[in-house]
């Protein structure tokens, strides 16, 4: 586009240095936050009360805060679910469908074991926890591993499978835990059976003990991207599939693997929920709440640009704004729905600002074209 | 039996209309996975319209216009800049799902509105939607736009140095292909469905957008895709008329879906890719720079 002497062009940037990904990534931020003000006109207190109303809440309440770790840890894994295929150039949008089928395959082994049925576990309750968190792991990246096989071996297009595989297993929580469901509870109020107190999962000062697999989780993913050939290799792969061809690696492999990893973070995201969080240990009849809720993985991962530890405080931050602005629509009696629109807000700003970070505007002055003078041959007087 | 395949009919002309927007949109270049975002706020503000106004005419303008509006913005961000068109794609479905979730929440219930009179038992849309795939099909086979969409889809390099304008004609079918799944989304609040709740479509766009791939981007083979994939949504949600007492109801609802994946996986096959690979528009989601 020229303007005047000007001409102003987008060009892609050749590097992109790692301060400036984050520089990106907070106007993107801020700019959601500003712009979700809209969603507290009809509150009948001021923007800055409200915002402080949803931050005091997320932060600083004891419950609030409590709960704000609890949705963190499940954000986190949801991140890292999405995150992993995202380096490889895939997308994993199947995040509900893998926190559902882990869920199931959780309470899968109380139901297997009857334990419903015994006074005493049959065998120790750690080993019991431990078989549910493998099994939700395992389930979660059989369903991403489905997707996975299919982008890999026959080229089909991941977003649509991942989506199908979501409604799926929605139908399938719903047929296991209402009207007579194998995992319908005792007294059939369209949830699940309530896992014994003995399988609670154990608590580290309070917190699930899968914050910790999470955060560990972390800092290795990290490794891994950085530090490794086979974290080289699947960014290869993910910035020129062709180019990672002919250099020896093995597109189905490195496809497959990045959902098998990435769909155990899920299924284990599954497991936290409805498995590990104080006050549930059952899959609820509003069960479709927390798929949802896995979407902010997405927005999580896209927005710390790939970086699991990256992700770590932005997952904890929009965990907090999530639960923040829940709380706030009870209290300023708003329409329902804040942290969804919410989620539609950062969505919207992260695209603009993903095309900020991967052009920049160039303003340079138009090079005037020297026109000769041609002599006409009269003499000047 | 007359009530499932009327039903049916009105079913496949949600997916037909979606999809048929789809298909030109990547018929030219573009693609919009987002067509679900495109739907849900099409309906929804259609919804909201038609039950403040009273009229069904300012519903479907306004289905018509976001549905336009979000196309425009998706090719803002994949023609003009160039942008990757999955991310912006992505970034319209989940913008819509979150806004609409809050915007459309204190119309959760009901229409209230005497329902669409039906023309020899069918609902019109059905009737337009058919018009439209004859229209889609003699607009891309049988004009010189036609021809221009094509080549824009192929090669955009070649058909800039023809003397077409790439952008403009990607930018007409984000547009029109934006304002259908517009229609698409306000057709199952105000005709189909005529109820408004959260998420109310549950991947019917998704399943559009599979139809697209299934039909060979061909606007006949997606009318055959349409009807069927219709007719096994409405028998997923009555499946007692055909098959009573086999199965929860719960796992006919996932049964459509089911069968996309493995549709999706059978025209994946290497025996079928020989075929559909030479359907498939060349440019499909690539940015083009004009040199």
């Amino acid at each position: 586009m020229r303007i005047g002497r000007y001409e102003l062009t987008l060009e892609a940037r050749p590097t992109r240095p790692a301060l400036h990904t984050a520089l990106t990534a907070f106007p993107a931020i801020l700019l959601a936050l500003a712009l979700s003000s809209f969603l507290f006109l009809p509150a009948e207190t001021g923007f800055l009360s409200a915002y402080r109303a949803v931050f005091s809440y997320a932060f600083a309440n004891p419950y609030g805060l409590q709960a704000t770790i609890h949705r963190a840890i499940f954000l986190w894994l949801c991140t890292f679910a999405f995150l992993v295929p995202m380096r490889a150039g895939l997308w994993n949008i199947g995040l509900p469908g893998q926190v559902y089928v882990g869920a199931l395959a959780a309470f899968a082994v109380p139901y297997a074991l009857r334990m419903s049925e015994l006074s005493h576990p049959p065998f120790h309750p750690g080993l019991i926890i431990l078989l549910m968190v493998v099994g939700a792991s395992l389930a979660g990246a059989a369903l991403a591993g489905f997707a996975g096989i299919l982008r890999a071996k026959l080229h089909v297009n991941e977003i649509l499978v991942t989506m199908m595989l979501n409604s799926i297993l929605f139908w399938l929580v719903a047929y296991m835990i209402k009207e007579g469901g194998p995992f319908m509870s005792a007294t059939g109020e369209g949830e699940s059976f309530n896992l014994p107190p003995s399988l609670y999962a154990p608590l580290i000062r309070g917190v699930p003990f899968t914050a910790l697999l999470a955060l560990v989780a972390a800092g290795l993913l990290d490794f891994l991207f950085v530090k490794t050939t086979l974290g080289y290799r699947i960014r290869v792969f993910g910035l020129n599939p062709a180019a990672a061809r002919y250099a020896g690696i093995n597109p189905v492999a490195i496809s497959l693997l990045v959902f098998l990893l990435g769909g155990a973070f899920a299924g284990l995201a599954g497991y936290h929920y409805f498995a590990a969080v104080p006050g549930v240990y059952k899959i609820p009849g509003n069960y479709g709440f927390y798929g949802d809720l896995a979407f902010y993985g997405i927005i999580c991962g896209l927005i710390a640009r790939g970086t699991a530890l990256g992700a770590v405080p932005i997952a904890l931050l929009f965990a907090g704004l999530s639960l923040g602005a829940r709380f706030a629509q009870g209290q300023f009696h708003l329409p329902f729905g804040v942290d969804y629109a919410l989620l539609g807000l950062l969505m919207m700003t992260f695209v603009a600002s993903h095309f900020l970070y991967q052009f920049r505007i160039v303003w340079r002055p138009v090079a005037t074209e020297e026109v000769p003078r041609v002599s006409a041959g009269i003499p000047e007087r | 039996m007359w009530e499932l395949l009327v039903r049916s009919l009105e079913a496949s002309t949600i997916f037909l209309l979606a999809a048929l927007g789809e298909l030109l949109n990547q018929r030219s270049g573009i693609l919009n996975v987002g067509l679900e975002g495109l739907m849900l706020f099409g309906g929804t503000l259609a919804f909201i319209a038609a039950q403040t106004t009273g009229s069904y005419g300012l519903g479907f303008l306004a289905g018509l216009a976001i549905g336009g509006l979000l196309g425009l913005a998706h090719g803002f961000f994949s023609i003009t800049m160039r942008g990757d068109q999955v991310v912006s794609g992505m970034g319209l479905w989940i913008l819509s799902f979150g806004l609409t979730t809050y915007i459309g929440n204190p119309y959760t219930g009901p229409l209230g509105m005497p329902r669409i009179p039906s023309i020899f038992g069918l609902s019109p849309f059905v009737y337009l939607a058919f018009a439209l795939v004859v229209a889609v099909w003699l607009l891309l086979y049988h004009t010189g736009l036609g021809l221009a969409i094509r080549s824009v889809g192929e090669n955009p390099a070649a058909a800039e140095a023809s003397g077409i304008n790439v952008a403009i004609t990607r930018y007409l079918c984000v547009v029109l292909g934006g304002m259908l799944a517009g229609l698409s989304g306000a057709t199952y609040t105000l005709s189909y469905n005529p109820v408004w709740n959260y998420n109310f479509l549950m991947g019917w766009g998704f399943v559009s957008l599979a139809l697209v791939f299934f039909s060979m981007w061909n606007p006949w083979i997606l009318l055959v895709g349409a009807l069927l994939f219709g007719m096994t949504w409405q028998l997923s949600l009555s499946p007692e008329l055909l098959l009573p007492g086999i199965l929860s109801r719960y796992v006919w609802r996932a049964v459509p879906f089911a069968t996309t994946i493995v549709i999706l996986a059978l025209i994946s096959t290497p025996w079928f890719r020989t075929r559909w690979g030479l359907a498939k528009p060349e440019a499909l989601g690539q940015p083009y720079a004009k040199e």
